[in-house]
């Protein structure tokens, strides 16, 4: 008999030993990164301390988001000096491209050299600039995010060992992987994308210790997001988001430079001027925030002292600014709330610096909006409190329940879209569908992924196509695959395939519709001018020797509590993860001619049946209010009672 | 005392069970949210951040069948369409056994008919849309009223008719919403 005690409260403990293990992770060395459109900035949180923006050696935290290839890599202020001179060479507002096709980029207005895809090639947008290069928005994000690791190695004095980069809320799946991409690019491992009002709440939430219902606006450079979030016993749940990832400052700016140039008498598309038009019109919003009136000077298209003013300016803005409110009603709706219910409405991005945006914010939601944390960090400072919290730092633990924007769904019959997982369910989140076969000589199908709101296939995004192959031969209808759509916590989406018949699981490739291959990453990773090859070998064996050690760790913790349990790991299976764990004793004592890294894949491989059946139990015992330890030494007791206990069955608990 | 071994199905409980709830249409609703709160706590995948993969891949399983039993149980409809779905008839299939109900001609010849009402009413105007579209709301929410009763007295296959019913309904809804 075990008596078996309430404590609901705490339902992994497996997490730490009893003895004084070394922790599984790395504490306070990882940081939260704000890839913004316009600007981008790295914070730091280490061991449950406030947020704080690392600045450059000037002193300046926010970075411009400009890559410049005129005269070797250069970001930053340098970079954005280099504009007006080389509009094509320099990257400004590379977000825009994230996880975009060639055709999709045609639509935007951008001076760059892009090509369309050679034959056979993903449909990635690759830049045409100086220095014979060919460069994709990963690979110029990844300079940006470089730029911004640089700082934080300065203040750790060692590479940070993990990010949070933030997303806007309503990027999709393509755009997502893309930044993920990115990051590994520049050598970061991440952690977790983190949705930028997301962030923010949790900037502001930590600082209020909040309950309620709260509306993130985030209306960045080129993204606007708005979520709705509920605040409760330690979860920031959200409820519905929506928004235009496509839509921002940038777009303001566009619309007061397209007045200047009309007044200039400026036609046709010089991008030098139109780059001249986009600096002075940004520059004359900004001042329009404080001043009624601002004076303009275009040298380049012959335009001196033009008087603008801000009702003039703000009546240029209004239609852009409208996009944003019928994407907060909408999202309302979704939430199934009304603007008097919410307890807050927090303001985030520079764009909401603008008077009209606070004006027409005010009067959605009937309230005067929260604006305190500066809303230029204010999701840098959240990335870096999650950072802080995945890192394993001992921050008292919230919990972010973040959801999908956009609808996942299959293509079938007529370009018809069923969906599959709708919009705002909260993430991670899965999703199974079987397909048949049409007839006896058909062995493979194509499965067509995609993402939105639409009806048509067409519509929506493509986010991969694969095709099923082996299907057994079989009459009409009776061959059945079971698809599993996962999406992670990151909201990213992988898909596995399992025969039913025979119960063989398929391997599924897929290719992305827009984006790169993981090989095609690989590679940039190691091409990475940042990193010497050496330099990149070092941190790979040091990074690989931490997570076997951690690995290792795990497993023999488990194998000594409760891998004498047959149930939980049956003797052949026991043999071979006991070998396993010695072999990867061995390597860490640098022994044994095999990598580390397939030292401690094996290891995993091996003690994956044994993990799972341990956490199963966790649940089971979550479930009735138990702890994990409690319900094992259970485990234990009546394990050790089997084979006096003959054939009585247990009692059930 | 003692833990009952999990066979395989076992431990995929079903949604209620997730939640310590009974299989019942009526629940509380207050309940549902802080069981749902604390175990999705739990088994977040942030809190295996650096643990050996076969747990962080149990645990984004776990946490994806919570999230996936809370969508469906706050949901009243989905909520007994799932009950339907426990009793062994899938509303989402339509194999003659353990389908949907086929439902009778002369129902869906009247299904037809009001379709082509709501093409009437739209050029009648905003407002005989409107007196429309009210009608058929208080009906199909009558209609679940039904099958939550079927469900209380233990006829799964009424309901599972009943529900159906509703079905056509809410697409009548949203033809008349200009969502098809």
């Amino acid at each position: 008999m075990v008596d078996i005690q309430e404590d609901p409260g705490a339902l992994f403990q497996i997490e730490e030993p009893t003895s004084s293990a070394p922790k599984l992770r790395t504490p306070g060395l990882a940081i939260g990164i704000d890839l913004g459109t316009t600007h981008s900035l790295v914070a730091l949180a280490s061991h449950g301390a406030a947020p704080r923006a690392l600045p450059d050696t000037s002193g300046q935290p926010l970075l411009h988001s400009v890559v410049s290839y005129v005269d070797g890599v250069t970001v930053g202020a340098r970079a954005m000096a280099q504009r007006v001179s080389h509009p094509s060479d320099v990257i400004v507002s590379v977000k825009r491209f994230m996880g975009r096709g060639t055709a999709d980029v045609a639509t935007l207005p951008h001076p760059y050299r892009i090509q369309a895809p050679s034959a056979g090639e993903a449909d990635v947008v690759r830049f045409d600039v100086a220095g014979d290069r060919r460069v994709t928005p990963m690979e110029v994000s990844a300079e940006i995010l470089a730029e911004l690791a640089r700082r934080a190695e300065a203040e750790l004095g060692q590479w940070p060992t993990g990010a949070v980069i933030t997303v806007p809320a309503y990027f999709d799946d393509a755009q997502r992987q893309a930044t993920k991409d990115a990051g590994r690019i520049a050598g970061l491992q991440v952690m977790r994308l983190l949705a930028e009002p997301t962030a923010a709440a949790l900037a502001y939430g930590l600082d209020r210790g909040g309950q309620g219902l709260f509306a993130i606006y985030d209306l960045g450079g080129g993204t606007f997001d708005i979520s709705i979030l509920r605040l409760r016993d330690g979860v920031f749940q959200v409820l519905a988001t929506g928004g235009d990832s496509a839509l921002g400052g940038d777009d303001f700016d566009r619309a007061i430079a397209e007045h200047l140039l009309g007044v200039a008498g400026i036609e046709g598309d010089d991008r030098q001027m139109w780059a001249e038009a986009l600096v002075a019109a940004r520059a004359a919003k900004e001042a329009l925030t404080d001043e009624v009136s601002v004076s303009v000077t275009l040298e380049r298209a012959g335009l001196t002292g033009h008087e603008l003013r801000r009702e003039a300016v703000e009546a240029l803005l209004e239609p852009i600014a409208r996009r944003t409110i019928v994407a907060c009603r909408a999202t309302l709706k979704d939430a199934g709330l009304r603007p008097k219910e919410l307890d807050g409405v927090v303001l985030v991005g520079g764009s909401t610096r603008v008077p009209l945006v606070r004006r027409l914010v005010a009067e959605t939601f009937k309230q005067e909006p929260l604006g305190d944390i500066d809303p230029d960090k204010v999701v840098a400072y959240g990335a870096a409190v999650q950072a802080d919290i995945l890192s394993g730092s001992e921050r008292e633990g919230v919990t972010l329940l973040d959801v999908v924007p956009l609808s996942l769904g299959l293509e079938t019959m007529g370009g018809i879209v069923e969906k599959i997982i709708p919009r705002n369910a909260t993430i991670p989140i899965g999703a199974r569908q079987v397909f048949t076969n049409y007839s006896e000589k058909q062995t493979g199908m194509v499965v067509h992924v995609v993402q939105g709101e639409r009806e048509l296939a067409d519509d929506c995004r493509s986010l991969a196509k694969f095709t099923l192959q082996g299907i057994p031969r079989l009459p009409p209808s009776m061959a059945r695959v079971e698809v599993t759509f996962e999406l992670d916590a990151d909201a990213l989406l992988t898909v596995t395939a399992r025969e039913l018949m025979t119960g063989v699981k398929q391997t599924v490739e897929v290719k992305p519709t827009y984006g790169l291959t993981d090989e095609e990453v690989d590679t940039l990773v190691m091409d990475s001018l940042d990193h010497a090859a050496e330099d990149f070998d070092a941190r790979n064996l040091a990074e690989a020797r931490v997570e076997l050690g951690r690995v290792l760790l795990a497993v023999k913790t488990a194998r000594v509590e409760v891998g004498h349990i047959d149930a939980l790991l049956p003797p052949d299976e026991r043999a071979q993860v006991d070998a396993a764990i010695a072999a990867a004793e061995a390597a860490m004592a640098g022994e044994g001619e095999e990598s580390l890294v397939a030292v401690r894949e094996r290891l995993e491989k091996v003690s994956e049946g044994f993990a799972r059946r341990r956490m199963e139990r966790a649940l089971l015992a979550g479930m009735q209010g138990h702890t994990l330890h409690e319900i094992e030494s259970a485990i234990a007791a009546e394990d050790d009672l089997a084979p006096r206990r003959g054939s009585h069955e247990p009692e059930q608990l | 005392m003692a833990v009952a071994s999990p066979s395989p199905s076992e431990s995929v409980a079903d949604h209620f069970a997730r939640f310590g709830l009974a299989p019942r249409y009526a629940i509380d609703r207050d309940a549902l949210e802080s069981e749902y709160l604390r175990r999705a706590a739990q088994t977040h995948p942030d809190r295996f951040v650096g643990r050996p993969s076969g747990e962080q891949r149990a645990a984004m399983e776990a946490a994806a069948a919570i999230n996936e039993g809370y969508r469906i149980l706050r949901d009243p409809v989905q909520r007994a369409e799932y009950l339907c779905k426990l009793a062994g008839i899938d509303l989402d299939s339509s194999d003659p056994r353990g389908g949907a109900p086929h439902m009778s001609q002369a129902f869906l010849v009247e299904m037809i008919e009001r379709r082509e009402k709501v093409e009437s009413a739209r050029a009648e105007g905003a407002s005989a849309l409107q007196a429309l579209r009210d009608q058929v709301e208080g009906e199909a929410d009558e209609t679940l009223d039904e099958a939550a009763d079927a469900l209380d007295d233990d006829d799964p296959n009424g309901a599972a008719r009943l529900l159906v019913k509703r079905r056509y309904l809410q697409r009548l809804l949203d033809e008349i919403d200009g969502e098809h």
